[in-house]
């Protein structure tokens, strides 16, 4: 690939990239998602490539207006190695037509959604927001302030960078998130990850167990006895016990939501009838 | 002053909506403007009340802490929770478990605003394409940027605007003389349902369930050692180079023999480790 002609300028490229950070989902629909996203993203690439109004420049923008679904910020590097390909094409490459462009864009769409919906959503902000929020105890304008310089430098100069990488080096620069060594960054990773949550279950979940027996001469409060023995305890239990419906069982989180509502009604409700007797 | 501050809010509201390009996309509108950590601040400083509102911020925050939304499929409107629901729960004086109670039900009556959203957009989509066909190129571009965002713009901005306005004194009357009954079930939720926010993130990380180790890790180490989070966060760090590298040494003694299947050998280390 060294040899490639260039037809494309820095300032072609950088609006192309700017483009598809903004208008990625400017106009999703369960029908298209990100397509439209996409084709406004390479208009001014395939302007630079085509004259206007030709058949090959419509062609090339109507190859783009198709479904196309991803984790936008990681798919940076799919727009990228798309500018490249076009340039390519555009350039006479015969190996490299519209079919090759559009299912490579197929091909590698899932992959990356997979990988950036559990490393950005998934990883990366709530183990930013744990720090951010632990920040911000009593108020602090210090956490939001945290996480707002922190995501968006990361996210702003990590997608800069995959775009400008899958730009130069092409199909090979995917290596660079499903080779051996990104998978145990990721692995690893996730285990940072898993440990934050954690402490976030920890410091947040707060299920009280408001349970006072009385008798003779002395109440017993359930509460108390659970935080000598493990403080916690109920909060852990009613992670596991939701995490078991929601992976292993498939109940949807908001069915979880109205349980929850469910119970607490009913639970209040028993406990607000007892003590009216 | 509360239809200045409504007003303002609603902006906020549609400026971090999903869709909306103009803070760099989801990057600085969705995934930055929509957390509930930097919307309460943003509402403190409309509202005069900054620690107020990141108290509150951070309290919702733990319930939406991991919310992934893959090929626009959201459980919650992370959106209205940020903005009309936190800036209700501030302007009505609610204690931080009925905050998070409140928003939660928001969130979940919002996703039919998100739903609206993607399925009028096939209306513009197919003028899009329509106009791409016909190299009507300021049709594609009315039809992909500003139709849609017109669009966005009213079904964020609207609902917001009317929810505030309307709502703040009247969710205020009612928590007042709302019975302790109820009051007692919307703070215990508000504690109980960051458990939701949690167990989402942990269906995405824990793929093997030695990785509840690490989970219950963390947990310990906030409740028995009295770590706070950013003395976590640089402990896992450093348990995560270790991790790393053990995975590593155990792939390179075996990849001299067996060359190139990766896949396998990755799969077997998990279950040794």
């Amino acid at each position: 690939m060294d040899n490639q002609t260039k037809l494309l300028d820095k300032k072609t490229i950088h609006k192309s990239y700017v483009r598809w950070m903004m208008f990625n989902l400017v106009a999703t629909s369960y029908e298209f998602l990100e397509a439209f996203g996409f084709a406004y993203a390479m208009e001014p690439v395939l302007k630079k490539l085509y004259e206007p109004d030709s058949p090959e420049y419509k062609e090339a923008l109507k190859r783009h207006a198709i479904f196309f679904n991803t984790e936008p910020q990681l798919g940076a590097l799919i727009t990228g190695i798309t500018v490249g390909l076009e340039e390519q094409h555009a350039s006479g490459n015969q190996e490299i037509d519209g079919d090759f462009i559009s299912s490579l864009k197929v091909g590698l769409m899932g992959p990356i959604a997979g990988i950036g919906d559990s490393m950005i959503p998934g990883m990366l902000i709530p183990i930013l927001l744990s720090i951010g929020m632990g920040l911000a105890g009593g108020g602090s304008v210090l956490g939001p302030l945290f996480y707002i310089v922190a995501y968006n430098l990361i996210a702003i100069l990590g997608s800069r960078y995959l775009f400008y990488k899958g730009y130069e080096l092409g199909t090979a620069s995917v290596d660079l998130f499903v080779g051996d060594v990104a998978k145990k960054v990721t692995q690893a990773i996730t285990v940072l990850g898993t440990i934050v949550t954690g402490g976030v279950a920890a410091s947040y979940v707060n299920v009280p167990v408001n349970i006072k027996i009385q008798m003779a001469h002395t109440s017993l409060d359930i509460q108390k006895i659970l935080d000598g023995i493990f403080p916690s305890l109920v909060p852990l239990l009613v992670v596991f016990v939701s995490w078991y419906f929601m992976a292993k069982k498939h109940v949807s989180p908001i069915k979880l939501i109205v349980a929850y509502f469910i119970i607490a009604f009913v639970c209040y409700g028993i406990g607000y009838g007892i003590m009216a007797l | 002053m509360l239809l200045f501050q409504a007003f303002l809010i609603s902006i906020f509201c549609y400026l971090g909506a999903l869709s909306t390009p103009w803070l760099f996309g989801l990057t600085g509108g969705w995934y930055t403007l929509s957390r509930p950590l930097v919307s309460g601040l943003i509402i403190g400083i409309i509202v005069g009340d900054v620690t107020r509102g990141i108290i509150i911020g951070v309290a919702v925050q733990a319930v939406y802490i991991a919310l992934v939304t893959p090929g626009g499929q959201m459980p919650a409107d992370l959106n209205f929770v940020a903005y009309p629901a936190i800036a209700l729960a501030v302007l009505s004086n609610a204690s931080t478990g009925v905050a998070v109670t409140l928003a939660t039900t928001i969130g979940v009556i919002g996703t039919i605003v998100f739903n609206l959203f993607q399925v009028g957009n096939s209306f513009w989509n197919h003028r899009a394409a329509t106009a791409i066909e016909e190299g009507n190129e300021r049709s594609f571009h009315v039809n992909t940027v500003w139709g849609p965002q017109i669009f966005n713009f009213l079904l964020r901005f609207i609902p917001s605007f009317l929810v505030i306005y309307f709502g703040a004194g009247f969710a205020k009357t009612m928590l007042n003389s709302m019975p302790k009954y109820i009051l007692d079930v919307m703070t215990f939720l508000g504690g109980a349902l960051p458990a939701l926010g949690i167990v989402m993130l942990l269906t995405v990380v824990i793929k093997k369930n030695y990785m509840w180790a690490f989970f219950l890790f963390g947990f310990v180490a906030i409740v028995f050692l009295k770590l706070n989070m950013i003395a976590l966060t640089m402990v896992a760090v450093m348990v995560a180079i270790i991790f790393y590298f053990a995975i590593s040494n155990g792939n390179s003694s075996k990849g001299s023999t067996n060359g190139t299947d990766n896949s396998s050998d990755s799969g077997e280390d998990e279950e040794e480790f």
